[in-house]
């Protein structure tokens, strides 16, 4: 194994995901077993490791050292691929699949068994997609990076609507901050602190605010100002800068004038990149030179001290439990040897406590496959499944307004995330896309096909218009609350197993009214803005889409957000919650649930931030659990 | 690239350490040369035409490598380039704090390729040409120049009727010598005194140092001082787009010394070691990775690194025609046209560095994306072959 320098935070270990086999893995007796190496399970690892824990994480997807020879191998698929979906950058690998957007079908007797991975039988299907590699879903997500609204943790008492957290926004808020210094945030809490987010005294994000782009401001110019009135009560609305987990200009002002040193690309050799944004605008699915938060940057720092061992292409198959006392006693892998082969061996990894990171939909299924909704109390496990529901709304603005320049994202509108409309309707943030129509589209693929194939252009005259074209799409996109509903699911079915011979996630997911009545909503507020910035509407929402949903007559594209969650709920008793408020099992001491199948709502925020700070504060729990489990026994005389 | 300075500054400070550093203490012993608050600006311009002589050379091999392969050279000179722009702003802002102007639009600033640099008793020759083992032998060279054994040796006379300049023991004549002096053909001779040049470019950056320590001696003894510049002139971390190395902000004595021994320890490293002050691999030790198969880690011996493999292809580069002219591009109207074009937003992006150098550090930021533009505009020269030339590409000429 390489030496490291502890102090650089992106050396990773050279050979340490290959230090361990399974059957080494199988052998040991690890104080925690973490399963899945995402966002939740790095900082999981990490947080165990300073605390000197021996930990074992397993993970499904391959991966070999993180190095920058592999991300630029992933890199190089993405540029090569014909669909650039979240998962093209990734090789295909049957034995542990991944859900793509361009599988989305309605499974039915006549779908060939291999289509698919996320099984859905209704009429309407989500083409919500997760990611499983090493890394996780942090290898395909944004960096958006928003907190919670204090509201959306009390959205019962206050509305009348969804679930209520066992949690604060105040008791959230510490782990918040050491989320966004692991993310590396950039934003203002000028900007940021609005619907009653708010903030320590003195307190910085640890880096500047993205430059809005142009884009923004164009838009901004119509938009800021504009007056709604929604549920009796006005609204003034602004263009506001989103928090982002990328690298930016480091403020001097953060932690008491120490600053901050944004972590760059994870190597396992001295790189020098990524310390900054270049403004690709290929945040999503993998930003170019990693100056986005991926998993990989903590996970480093967890293979650091050499307690804890890293074991890829181990797709956990089965939780094992005792059944006269509910504690797990270990978890069955299957360790493939190749993505070309699915033949495999099958491990018990043990541990004093064990750790699911695998995400809301591979928690559920991992829990169900292994017969647990038996055991538990509330029969939620899979249940209150929750993802964003997605309008997209596009226009053709009068004049080019630098579509394609900067980050993904850079700004939106806020305002209508929380009010007392939230009552009767979903409440909803708006992005603006600096990367034009794609979403919606397939822009500029979609253009340059219809410019050639249809108008016959080509030469200069192709590239002024697909230039001028480009440059004024204004693509805004609705992200709406879906709340917590026990008949929105994870299941899994005998029917349906994967090349491994696991059992594949059955996904059921249906729009409410309450969200509906959000989009409905949106889509004026989408004519409104464009009609202010003399707009040209494009928008078409075709009825003979799987996203297709209707409402009051209506039809509208509901796509998935890609922000899975509430497949294990958090709560206040046994009955009516999967976890407690530290991610801990109800019905097993040992096992904790962390990741966004913990929350019981999503409100209007991306999760990955409030995931990882919730990952910290069940760090200290898992901490503490330990420290008790290993305490020597008391011998009474 | 390196100097002497490790020989002045006391071996324990670090670049976060500066308060600790006796630098601000010359030794009797070193006499200067540099008298004057002008003569030292003049060897600081010296040190941003030097600094930035050494671009165009890790620019040109580094887009010459094909796309997608070679990630491991790509890098290394990347970082090298990347970090050259840093020593070209920390010379900037020693300039500034001494009260100076930078001006990078200077005609004559840019070199006519090739250049040649002092190496030892040679002069050797920096190329415009792709990725190959004899760039990488020479940008090996540009950053590990020979230092002097004793203070004779630091001084060499001056042989122009060797590089083909002037008869034997001769000089050439006045109006030549101040264009030859002025362009940055021949860098590393002693300002002021053609007869004489450095025996290195380490031993330059000592001279200046000497300079400041002798010229802030003089001024502290009449209570004054000679770091009068405004310091909102100075470019300051937030503004340099990193990629390894920290701006140093210029305010004294001992900040200044700190930047010059960075732009020297960057080259070969803390005392001649794998690793500067920064934890950085010194350039040296990047390309000499390229050279032996692995990468350098911690605990490693010089010329021994025992990291993960380096995988180079030395095939995988375009054939860029070595040191190209506009002239050369007579039979390819359109490539000329590229090639002319490449030069004015080269020239423009100057032009914005050193706005950014002059009072406008916020420039910087938006350098980055002309850099982009920069890159565009030279793989499209270097992607095309020319007629007429053997086989060879285009390149950027950077005739400015």
């Amino acid at each position: 194994m390489t030496s490291f320098d502890d102090t650089d935070p992106v050396i990773f270990p050279a050979g340490a995901a290959t230090q361990t086999s399974a059957a080494e893995a199988a052998r040991g007796e690890w104080d925690a077993v973490i399963v899945g190496g995402g966002m939740a399970g790095s900082i999981v690892a990490e947080q165990l490791s300073q605390a000197g824990y021996q930990v074992l994480v397993v993970e499904a997807g391959p991966g070999k050292d993180l190095d920058l020879a592999e991300y630029e191998s992933y890199l190089s698929r993405f540029y090569g691929a014909v669909v650039k979906d979240n998962q093209s950058p990734y090789p295909f690998n049957p034995n542990a699949r991944m859900p793509r957007s361009t599988d989305t079908m309605p499974v039915n007797p006549g779908t060939p068994r291999d289509e698919f991975y996320l099984v859905q039988e209704d009429e309407y299907c989500s083409d919500t997609t997760f990611t499983r590699v090493l890394g996780g879903t942090s290898m395909h997500w944004e960096g958006k990076a928003l907190r919670m609204l204090p509201e959306d943790f009390d959205l019962q008492t206050k509305y009348g609507q969804g679930l209520n957290w066992p949690l604060s926004y105040d008791d959230l808020e510490p782990y918040y901050r050491q989320a966004e210094a692991e993310l590396g945030v950039a934003a203002e809490v000028e900007d940021q602190a609005y619907l009653g987010m708010h903030f320590p005294k003195g307190y910085v994000f640890p880096m500047h605010r993205m430059p809005p782009s142009y884009l923004d401001k164009t838009v901004a110019r119509g938009v800021d100002g504009m007056r709604v009135n929604l549920a009796d009560d006005d609204y003034t609305l602004r263009v506001r800068s989103f928090p982002q987990a990328r690298n930016g200009v480091p403020n001097t002002a953060y932690d008491g004038g120490k600053g901050f040193v944004p972590v760059g690309a994870v190597s396992t050799n001295q790189v020098e990149e990524g310390e900054r944004c270049q403004g690709n605008t290929n945040c999503v699915p993998l930003c170019p030179v990693q100056a986005k938060y991926h998993a990989g940057k903590t996970l480093t720092k967890a293979l650091r001290k050499g307690n804890v061992k890293l074991l890829t292409q181990a797709v956990a198959s089965k939780v094992e439990v005792n059944e006269e006392d509910r504690r797990i006693t270990g978890i069955t892998i299957k360790n493939y040897q190749s993505l070309e082969s699915s033949s495999y061996e099958t491990y018990t990894v043990k541990g004093t406590v064990y750790i699911l990171c695998a995400h809301a939909i591979e928690n559920a299924r991992l829990m169900l496959a292994s017969d647990m909704q038996r055991m538990s109390r509330s029969k939620l496990i899979g249940r209150n499944l929750m993802d964003h529901a997605y309008l997209l709304s596009w226009g053709l603005l009068p004049e080019p307004a630098g579509t394609m320049r900067g980050t993904s994202c850079t700004s939106g509108i806020t305002d209508l995330r929380g009010g007392r409309f939230r009552r009767t309707q979903a409440g909803f943030g708006v992005d603006i896309h600096n990367d034009g129509w794609g979403w919606a589209t397939g822009s500029p693929y979609t253009d340059l096909v219809e410019l050639v194939d249809k108008q016959d252009l080509r030469g200069k005259e192709l590239r002024r218009t697909l230039g001028n074209q480009i440059s004024r799409q204004l693509l805004l996109a609705f992200m709406i609350d879906l709340l917590p509903d026990r008949n929105n699911t994870v299941t899994v079915d005998e029917r349906y197993k994967d090349a491994l011979d696991n059992l594949k996630p059955v996904v059921s997911l249906t729009i409410p009214p309450y969200t509906m009545r959000g989009a409905a909503f949106a889509r004026d507020l989408a004519t409104d803005i464009f009609a202010k910035l003399g707009a040209e509407e494009h928008t078409k929402y075709d009825r003979d889409r799987y996203s297709a949903v209707e409402y009051e007559g209506q039809w509208y594209n509901i796509v998935g957000g890609n922000h899975l969650a509430g497949t294990h709920i958090m709560g206040t008793d046994p009955t009516n919650s999967v976890v407690d408020h530290t991610q801990r099992s109800w019905d097993h001491d040992n096992l904790y649930l962390v990741g966004p199948g913990s929350l019981p709502s999503i409100g209007t925020s991306n999760i990955s931030l409030t995931m990882a700070a919730l990952a910290f504060r069940s760090s200290t729990h898992i901490v503490r659990h330990l420290r008790a489990a290993k305490a020597p026994a008391t011998i009474r005389s | 690239m390196r100097n002497r300075v490790a020989a002045t500054v006391t071996a324990t400070a670090t670049a976060h350490d500066w308060g600790s550093m006796s630098a601000s203490e010359p030794e009797p012993s070193q006499d200067s040369r540099i008298k004057t608050i002008e003569e030292l600006r003049e060897y600081l311009y010296k040190g941003l035409q030097l600094e930035h002589a050494t671009l165009p050379p890790y620019l040109t091999a580094l887009y010459s490598l094909h796309p997608g392969k070679n990630s491991d050279a790509w890098h290394v000179i990347r970082v090298v380039a990347v970090e050259e722009m840093l020593h070209l702003t920390l010379v900037a802002n020693v300039m500034n704090a001494v009260g100076g102007t930078p001006d990078l639009t200077t005609s004559g600033f840019v070199p006519d390729y090739p250049t040649r640099l002092p190496c030892g008793p040679d002069y050797f020759e920096v190329h415009l040409r792709p990725f190959s083992r004899e760039a990488l032998d020479t940008f090996m060279k540009i950053e590990k120049p020979a230092q002097a054994a004793d203070e004779e040796d630091r001084f060499v006379p001056m042989d122009w009727a060797a590089l083909g300049l002037a008869p034997a023991g001769a000089t050439p004549a006045a109006g030549e010598l101040a264009q030859l002096e002025e362009s940055g053909a021949i860098l590393g001779l002693v300002p002021g005194e053609p007869t004489q040049r450095f025996l290195s470019i380490g031993e330059f950056y000592e001279e200046i140092i000497r300079g400041i320590n002798h010229l802030e001696d003089q001024a502290r003894q009449a209570g004054t001082t000679i770091f009068t510049g405004d310091p909102a002139r100075q470019v300051t971390p937030e503004y340099f787009y990193s990629g390894g190395g920290d701006v140093i902000k210029v305010t004294g004595r001992d900040t200044a010394v700190a930047a010059l021994t960075l732009v020297a320890e960057q080259g070969e490293g803390l005392h001649g070691g794998i690793f500067d002050s920064q934890d950085e691999i010194a350039h040296y030790y990047r390309f000499q990775q390229l050279e032996k198969g692995r990468y350098y880690q911690k605990g490693d011996t010089p010329g021994h690194p025992s990291g993960p493999d380096v995988n180079v292809d030395w095939e995988a580069a375009y054939p860029v025609k070595p040191d190209i002219k506009l002239a050369d591009l007579a039979g390819d109207p359109e490539i000329l046209a590229a090639a002319e074009e490449f030069n004015r937003s080269y020239a423009t992006f100057l032009t914005n560095i050193n706005l950014a150098y002059n009072g406008r550090p916020d420039l910087l930021l938006k350098a980055v994306w002309e850099m982009f533009r920069i890159r565009d505009s030279m793989n499209r020269l270097i992607r095309n072959p020319l007629t007429g030339h053997g086989g060879f590409n285009a390149g950027p000429t950077f005739e400015i």
